[in-house]
């Protein structure tokens, strides 16, 4: 009783009653929490609602680079406050009712407006609109001042200083394009498995079983020509990486994301399997808190970022998965880089000597807190903290390991005077350099503190993100992020130690997945052969 | 009997908050914030006070368990924090893949483990006897996830005799509609996809079925091994009784109590939910539901799934002392 035969018996009942499609199998890594756009910031929710909706800017396959998706054109005003947007014309949403300037009215004023009634109240908070956008409606932090209509496929969003990378942040995979009409219908159920969700993207929601799958249906009528390809899209939940990596090589799921690095030659070694990696777009780092005496000391951080032997470490842990250059943003941002960055020599010795100059000729005790979880950026967080922590041995540190509950460790970490010296990371929203540089090193730092305990504020290097999240020369802003990673650099507040590629696995016989380095991309392309 | 039933039932109450009461109690000694691990790495504290406003967590605790007491007297078990959806419903379609789990790792380890602990005392120090005490040993040592991960490469990946996981193929998704949540059931009122959904259940079954099977075994053994000792067997072997009836009628049905007993337990253990198990094989369970509730600090979650599975757990202990009335005439309920 082969399970080919199973599948035979099963095929064949499709094709007698008519059913025989393309059904592609995705391995999820988990159960979307909700299909409600704008709600939600988990990568797992985020990669499903990829699929049933549309953003107004899209990036280019593989990149981060805009290119129009619901919004043909965009323009700036002249001051840079003001940002329109021209959109398509003809496109249906799932439920068949219009997509139009007043579609993306109702979605931005859902997600920017606490007092607009057709929110779910409960639960999450359309927080990733505040923390992009510096607020709500009403709030004096709101970036957005104003959005309106301008004509039927032309709307206009007003703001109270010039925001550049607007268009690229609006593109993120949090702000797609829901149905009006639908939402007004389902109410709180909207998003649930009972509700469903609708968009114009490339496949519509058909059913949602929990704790199993999701199950999608081409969108007949999307947009874009000949596309999707693949006549249903099945992705089913199976948050274990072994047992993700299992299906795939039972042939029972036809491509999967987030598989640890360790299975690259496994993946490799099979005759069935490719692997398939994602450009990185995340950052792990070892944050040192100067509110603790040896680490106010930039010498001694300098000192620690020497003696960490970042490459052979990376080459263990991530082997060719991973970079290790000294910056804080990934390749995606080259163009920012500082040319005079050039990453610490690993050199134990000179290390030595810098502490000693600070005053620590025989190092001194260190607690080193360590992510109790596996995050893309450091898939096996103890293992690798251990290494550093060899590292820092040799050079006289005492590293005393201490690791909490992931609850309690995002928490604490916050709590002032904070944790000494501790690991996590960051993977970007949309393809601005202000994504990586703001939420760690913009005023006030809510995870490191100054000696008086008080969360840090580094004044120039605040003065200069703000010049940069505002401005809107290009060439201006190239010269101010590579001032900003050339201090970030120096201030060693935030050791980069990795930039990873995420691996992620699909059968031979799957073809046009590439993968972005956003975190998602939509299954438009995806092919499949071999019915 | 019916009294009995009565009065076991309404012993439950004091039960269910007893164990409402721990398990909030619990939780709240878990250092960590639901709204932290809901926000991430980027939540702000504002936005932390913000969620944690939203979601009653700012209230003084015997105000958030009266407001839970009160939700739960009144059937509701609230809402999941991250998904919004009604514990309720979740528990509703979590449940029956549970409970088809259970049913079927129970099947195996009752059909397998009972005949050989059976075989293991009558044929005592024989072969047999050995073989099956080894099992017995390999099977309640065996690590679980190893287990499940060795069937699966086997029966899966290299054989493809078998499903690695889930529930049902994707292939029978045409064909087949979950009616009752209950696969096997929904599959035979049907008539489709049947021998799908059973091949789902096979490896599951045998991964999570081993450590009752190996002590389903070793109990039955003993517990064969004393009876066969007794008086009344020897009296009933002097008569000239067959060998097989000495066995079957006269020393099994003796020997079947603690084995119910230990049936009932395991079963109530695994209706609990099997994380595991359930984490190998993709399986949509409760064991691993509420696990992640506890990671997540789904507190409505934890709390509603808790409270049930100790509700299902005192039902089925309640059953297994109503079957002693069956097997023991000599026991009656007053």
């Amino acid at each position: 009783m082969r399970r080919q035969w199973l599948m035979a018996l099963a095929l064949s009942a499709l094709a007698s009653a008519g059913l025989a499609q393309k059904t592609l199998v995705f391995g999820h890594e988990g159960e979307p929490v909700n299909l409600e756009s704008g709600n939600i910031t988990d990568g797992v929710s985020i990669y499903a609602q990829r699929q049933i909706y549309d953003t107004l800017v899209d990036f280019k396959p593989g990149s981060s680079d805009p290119v129009p998706a619901l919004a043909t054109s965009w323009f700036a005003s002249p001051d840079g406050k003001s940002w329109t947007f021209r959109l398509r014309q003809g496109v249906k949403f799932h439920d068949g009712t219009d997509f139009d300037a007043n579609a993306v009215l109702f979605n931005v004023n859902r997600w920017w407006d606490p007092k607009d009634p057709t929110r779910i109240q409960g639960g999450a908070n359309y927080e990733i609109w505040g923390e992009l956008f510096g607020g709500y409606k009403g709030t004096s932090g709101s970036f957005l001042k104003n959005v309106r209509v301008v004509d039927k496929y032309t709307i206009r969003f007003d703001f109270g200083a010039p925001i550049p990378y607007f268009p690229v942040a609006i593109g993120s995979g949090y702000f797609g394009i829901a149905s009006p009409a639908a939402i007004k219908a389902q109410g709180a159920k909207y998003g649930t498995p009972a509700g469903g969700a609708v968009g114009t993207g490339p496949f519509r929601f058909k059913e949602w079983r929990v704790g199993d799958r999701l199950i999608l249906e081409k969108n007949p009528n999307f947009w874009k020509q000949g596309l999707p390809k693949a006549d249903a899209l099945v992705m089913r939940f199976i948050k274990d990486p072994a047992a993700r990596l299992a299906e795939l090589k039972a042939g029972s799921i036809d491509l999967t994301i987030q598989i640890p690095p360790a299975n690259l030659g496994a993946i490799e070694a099979d005759r069935n399997l490719d692997p398939v990696l994602r450009p990185s777009f995340n950052v792990g780092y070892l944050a040192l808190n100067p509110a603790y005496k040896p680490l106010s000391d930039v010498r001694v951080r300098q000192a620690i970022a020497m003696a960490i032997n970042k490459k052979a470490i990376v080459q263990a842990f991530w082997s060719k998965l991973g970079e290790t250059n000294g910056h804080f943003t990934p390749t995606a941002f080259k163009t920012y880089w500082s040319p005079e960055v050039t990453d610490y020599e690993y050199n134990p010795t000179k290390a030595k000597q810098l502490l000693a100059q600070a005053g620590y000729p025989n190092g001194f005790d260190l607690e080193f807190w360590y992510m109790p979880v596996s995050r893309p950026y450091f898939p096996t967080p103890k293992e690798i903290a251990e290494a550093m922590g060899a590292d820092l041995s040799a050079i006289g540190i005492r590293v005393k390991f201490q690791t909490k509950d992931w609850a309690t460790y995002l928490n604490d970490r916050k709590v002032a005077p904070g944790f000494q010296a501790y690991m996590l990371g960051w993977t970007g929203d949309y393809g601005d350099p202000s994504n990586f540089f703001d939420p760690h090193f913009a005023s006030p730092i809510t995870d490191l503190f100054d000696s008086a305990g008080k969360p840090l504020d580094v004044k120039e290097l605040n003065a200069l993100l703000a010049r940069g999240s505002s401005s809107s020369n290009q060439a201006e802003r190239i010269r101010i992020y590579q001032q900003a990673d050339k201090m970030v650099f120096d201030l060693a507040l935030r050791i980069p130690i990795v930039h990873s590629q995420p691996l992620n696995a699909k059968r031979k016989n799957v073809t046009g997945w590439v993968l972005s380095p956003l975190g998602s991309e939509s299954l438009e392309d995806v092919d499949k052969s071999g019915l | 009997m019916w009294a009995y039933v009565a009065r076991r039932l309404l012993g439950l109450i004091p039960v269910l908050f007893g164990i409402s009461l721990l398990v909030f109690g619990f939780l709240r000694a878990i250092p960590g914030d639901p709204a932290v691990v809901m926000l991430g790495e980027r939540g702000t504290p504002e936005q932390i006070e913000a969620l944690r406003e939203k979601l009653g967590l700012n209230r003084p605790l015997p105000e958030q368990y009266v407001i839970f007491v009160g939700q739960l007297l009144r059937g509701d078990l609230g809402r999941s924090s991250f998904s919004l959806l009604e514990v309720r419903d979740l528990l509703a379609a979590k449940w029956p893949a549970t409970f088809e789990l259970a049913v079927s790792a129970m099947v195996v380890a009752i059909i397998i483990g009972v005949p050989l602990g059976i075989l293991a005392a009558v044929r005592k120090n024989s072969i047999w006897d050995n073989l099956a005490t080894s099992f017995a040993l390999v099977g309640v040592s065996l690590p679980v996830f190893w287990l499940g991960l060795m069937l699966v490469y086997l029966f899966a990946v290299n054989l493809q005799w078998l499903p690695s996981g889930g529930r049902l193929s994707v292939e029978a998704d045409a064909f087949f509609r979950p009616i009752t949540g209950f696969y096997v059931l929904d599959s035979l009122i049907q008539r489709k996809a049947v021998i799908d959904v059973l091949s789902h259940l096979v490896l599951p079954a045998l991964t999570l079925g081993t450590i009752p099977l190996a002590i389903l075994t070793r109990i039955t053994r003993s517990a064969m091994l004393e009876v066969l000792s007794q008086d009344y067997v020897r009296t009933a072997r002097a008569k000239g009784q067959a060998e097989r009836v000495v066995i079957w009628r006269h020393a099994l049905k003796n020997a079947l109590l603690p084995v119910v007993t230990i049936i009932g337990l395991q079963f109530g253990t695994l209706l609990g939910g099997a994380i595991l198990t359930e984490t190998i094989f993709s399986w949509p369970g409760i064991g691993s539901w509420i696990y992640e509730g506890i990671i997540n600090r789904d507190y409505p979650v934890v709390q509603g799934g808790v409270v049930f599975v100790a509700f299902v757990f005192v039902l089925i202990n309640l059953l297994v002392d109503l079957s002693y009335a069956l097997l023991d005439p000599r026991i009656q309920y007053r």
